[in-house]
């Protein structure tokens, strides 16, 4: 490795810090540790890629290695799952990459006072899989779930499909210990306490931290909210011949009050005739079926069973078709893994092609969701018009609030891109279709991002924009 | 700035890394879409069931990076000499194929599925083929292909003269339609498993004889990348069978199924028609039908060990549960099968060899997890899995699940 940045005698000084080991500035190490999912300019890889990469093991080595950082002046970006789609775990301007794989222990599972401690480095659903012997859960559900970690979830102030009823990762992070960038570790919660959930002492820190992006700090130890694992979930989903109809289906779900209830997703007419695209994605349904509405619930028993009853009268009286239980249960139980798929990939001739998966996401309130709708499908069909490796891969809303599933909804519509054919021109045009998307949330009164973030070129450039006149449109 | 300029070693460009090596090149072609399908998805949810993933938590070990690195050799960023060394941390189980969303939603309709087993095996032999060795796994093949079976005694040689050893006493013929094929670490190693074997064939009636010059399988070397050698041991053996008249082979181990159903046919194509038995479908079969009975009770709380070539690679997981329930006397705690997806016993594609720390520590994982079901034994179907487990074992026994079946059939002589 020839390096002008991490010289040698600092690669010594990590494997001081970390032990020889955990301290890597091999070629590969260094190369797979520049990517995230989406989106990437693949051919522009080389400009992501670190000097080198630690793994460190505790608090102490990741505040060692910030230090030296500073000294160094050497850029640290922090990487945890490298799941996330703004860059958070991409390093930008080389550097170190701190890795926190191998902090994955739970250090307390606290069933008094309904609390797990953990390192950032453990992921969902293993911790889950721990947590099944206590009968609880720690209820952060992204469509990463199998594979993010709590780290990168803190990192980006994560969305989850059941936040309607348990809360997002803001809400489920009940405290954190953070390395600052000068390698000081302090904690921030609500309070002071570990453990308090609500606190009214001095301002609330927490929040300032939750989404980071690596920007702030590195977390290194979090304190969890347990649950009682539920007795009981209901899924639903419904048809509907339009999108005006399953828009209001959606709205009245949403408002019924239904406390079990975790979560709203309309599924958009672009969204249907994309999984339509081959009949093993999704079982196949009649064409006066454009739009789909599911949901779920989860709770006691005696919660669930008769909420369930006024949920299925709600979505009839709206206008849906209830499309079975085959259907609801079997896609909401594969709702982490089941609507992006590469092999979709199609050219506007119909030819076949490997794509990657792009998201954009806003929160968008309900009233406009039908308007931003139509943009964004504006802005990638112009795209599409101007560069064939584009695809339109259609929208999903859902319900955006914490305990309260109405008002706003993180809004998404996934682009497939063909990247092997991606060159500059391309990626040029799609970075100023992300700076048009991102700007139709904000005349919307919308957000840039609902749980992505809005870190990456194109959409990073409104965020002044956004944050200096919320709410105005 | 750019990083060229920069000069941190990442100068990108077609002509640096693939553009001058034929095989590179090739192999290159040959994979970039599929591994344009995994790079471009980015679920990674193979990541979290990838046995070594879970002991390492290193990036570079993921099915996700076994395939983002042919992007990277497209785009000259990486050569195989960069990568070679990563790929030994795969035991080819084949869990990450199953948890891959392009496998289980539309594969199908696609006639794709995700094979990251095959990459493994694919760069393994690309970094043979361009001279890049693991020193670990060059002597293996060197001493199988000296001692025409795997060193699986270490210092203590194996050979020929003692191939059949295991036998001794138990009068088996050689030849005939039927043939018992038994591996390597069955037949130096762990000998109480092709014992077992045999004698239930005897007790339930089934004719069968034994090889002539029993040549290891061949698999591992395939496993390791070393394809030519490979090919010369299947070459033996299939000529072997040919020579007696064999029509069927009977397999207990679950990495001979896979090289006898998957390596040799691509080898000779329609001049291979053997029918392969694996033992315990036979076996389950032979309980079924009455031709085994069995009648000792076995008074142990035992669960079982999927084997990954079978529960993974194969799908057979139902077989070894249905003989398992037929045994009298037994406490079966049973972990599902899609549960053990993220459990391996780290004994597979070579890890042993070249990283025995991990393949310890994925084991005594396993262990633990059977620990905790309050059993005293844990039964496997795979005889290259019990040594890593014995040796991980603590309080438990590690049991093969024909010599728990051989104590029920009252053939005690077998083990």
């Amino acid at each position: 490795m020839t390096s002008i940045l991490v010289t040698d005698p600092v690669i010594d000084e990590l494997v001081a810090i970390c032990g020889p080991d955990n301290v890597f500035a091999d070629k590969s190490s260094r190369v797979n540790r520049a990517r995230v999912p989406a989106p990437f300019p693949v051919h522009r890889w080389a400009e992501h890629v670190p000097d080198v990469v630690v793994l460190p093991t505790s608090a102490e080595q990741v505040s060692e290695v910030v230090k030296l950082a500073n000294r160094h002046r050497i850029p640290v970006v922090p990487r945890a799952g490298g799941t996330g789609l703004t860059d958070g775990a991409v390093p930008l301007r080389h550097g170190i990459v701190v890795d926190v794989k191998l902090m994955n222990k739970i250090l307390e599972v606290d069933l008094d006072d309904r609390t797990v401690t953990v390192q950032p480095g453990i992921n969902m659903l293993k911790l889950n899989e721990e947590l099944r012997q206590y009968g609880v859960i720690y209820p952060d559900d992204p469509a990463s779930y199998p594979c993010s970690l709590v780290g990168g979830r803190i990192g980006t102030s994560g969305w989850s499909l059941i936040g309607g009823r348990y809360g997002h990762t803001r809400d489920l992070v009940i405290s954190f210990q953070i390395v600052l960038p000068t390698g000081e570790l302090i904690w921030v919660g609500d309070g002071g306490g570990r453990k308090v959930r609500k606190s009214s002492t001095g301002y609330q820190l927490k929040q300032l931290f939750m989404g980071h992006q690596g920007t702030l700090g590195i977390v290194t130890e979090a304190v969890l909210e347990l649950v009682p694992r539920p007795e009981a979930e209901f899924a639903a989903f419904f048809s509907y011949p339009d999108y005006e109809t399953a828009w209001r289906s959606t709205g009245a779900l949403a408002k019924s009050g239904l406390a079990t209830l975790a979560g709203v997703v309309l599924f958009d007419e672009w969204k249907l005739d994309y999984l339509r695209r081959d009949d093993e994605a999704y079982i196949p349904q009649p064409d006066d079926v454009r739009c789909v509405v599911a949901t779920a619930m989860y709770g006691t028993t005696d919660e669930v069973r008769p909420g369930a009853k006024r949920l299925l009268r709600i979505g009839k009286e709206t206008g849906g078709a209830y499309l079975g239980d085959e259907i609801s249960q079997g896609d909401w139980a594969s709702r982490h893994d089941r609507y992006a798929t590469p092999l979709h990939g199609r050219l506007r001739d119909g030819q076949v092609v490997p794509m990657s998966w792009h998201c954009e996401d806003a929160s968008i309130n309900w009233s406009k969701l039908p308007q931003v709708r139509r943009e964004w499908h504006d802005i990638v069909a112009r795209l599409g018009d101007r560069f064939r490796i584009f695809d339109d891969w259609g929208m999903f809303a859902y319900t955006n609030g914490a305990f309260k599933p109405w008002g706003d909804y993180l809004t998404e519509i996934d682009v497939g891109i063909w990247e092997q054919e991606l060159d500059d021109a391309a990626w040029d045009a799609w970075v100023t279709a992300k700076r048009d998307i991102a700007a139709v949330a904000i005349a919307y009164g919308g957000s840039i991002s609902a749980c992505h973030g809005a870190c990456r070129e194109g959409e990073v450039d409104l965020v002044p924009e956004e944050l200096g006149g919320a709410g105005t449109s | 700035m750019s990083s060229t300029e920069r000069g941190n070693g990442m100068a990108a460009g077609p002509d640096d890394g693939t553009g001058d090596d034929g095989a590179s090149a090739a192999f290159v072609e040959e994979w970039r879409n599929a591994a344009y399908n995994c790079y471009s998805s980015g679920h990674k949810f193979c990541r979290e069931v990838c046995p070594v993933m879970q002991v390492t938590r290193n990036e570079v070990h993921t099915p996700t990076a076994f395939h983002a690195n042919v992007v990277a050799m497209e785009k000259g960023l990486l050569s195989i000499e960069d990568v070679a060394r990563d790929y030994v941390h795969c035991t080819q189980c084949g869990a990450c194929e199953l948890r891959c969303p392009n496998t289980l939603y539309t594969g199908d309709f696609y006639r794709f599925r995700t094979r990251t087993v095959q990459l493994v095996k694919a760069v393994r032999a690309l970094a043979v083929d361009s001279g890049i060795h693991q020193p670990g796994w060059q002597r293996w093949v060197e001493e199988t292909d000296r001692q025409k079976s795997e060193p699986v005694l270490g210092d203590v040689p194996v050979s020929q003269e003692h191939v059949r050893d295991w036998a001794a006493g138990l009068d088996l013929p050689v030849g005939g339609e039927t043939i018992l094929f038994c591996d390597c670490e069955g037949a130096f190693h762990r000998t109480s498993v092709p014992r077992a074997a045999a004698r239930i064939l005897q007790a339930a009636g089934v004719e069968f004889g034994l090889m002539r010059e029993q040549w290891c399988c061949g698999g591992p070397a395939a496993e390791m990348g070393y394809s030519e050698r490979a090919r010369e041991f299947a070459r033996h053996n299939v000529d072997d069978w040919r020579a007696v008249g064999a029509k069927r082979i009977i397999v207990f181990d679950p990495h001979d199924y896979i090289t006898f159903t998957e390596d040799y046919p691509s080898y000779f194509g329609d001049e291979y028609d053997f029918e392969i038995v694996l033992f315990v479908e036979l076996l389950a079969e032979l309980i079924r039908d009455g031709r085994l009975a069995l009648t000792r009770p076995v008074e142990r709380a035992v669960t079982y060990h999927d084997a990954c070539r079978l529960n993974k690679r194969k799908g057979i997981h139902a077989a070894p549960r249905e003989v398992l329930r037929a045994i009298p006397g037994l406490t079966f705690k049973d972990v599902d099968h899609v549960t053990q997806w993220s459990y391996c016993s780290g004994a597979g594609g070579g890890l042993p060899i070249e990283r025995p720390d991990l393949t310890a520590e994925i084991s005594r994982r396993r262990v633990e997890r059977a620990a905790a079901l309050d059993v005293d034994t844990l039964v496997s179907a795979c005889v290259w899995s019990e040594r890593p487990l014995t040796e991980q074992r603590g309080a438990l026994e590690v049991m093969d699940l024909l010599e728990i079946v051989a104590l029920a059939a009252g053939l005690e002589d077998a083990t």
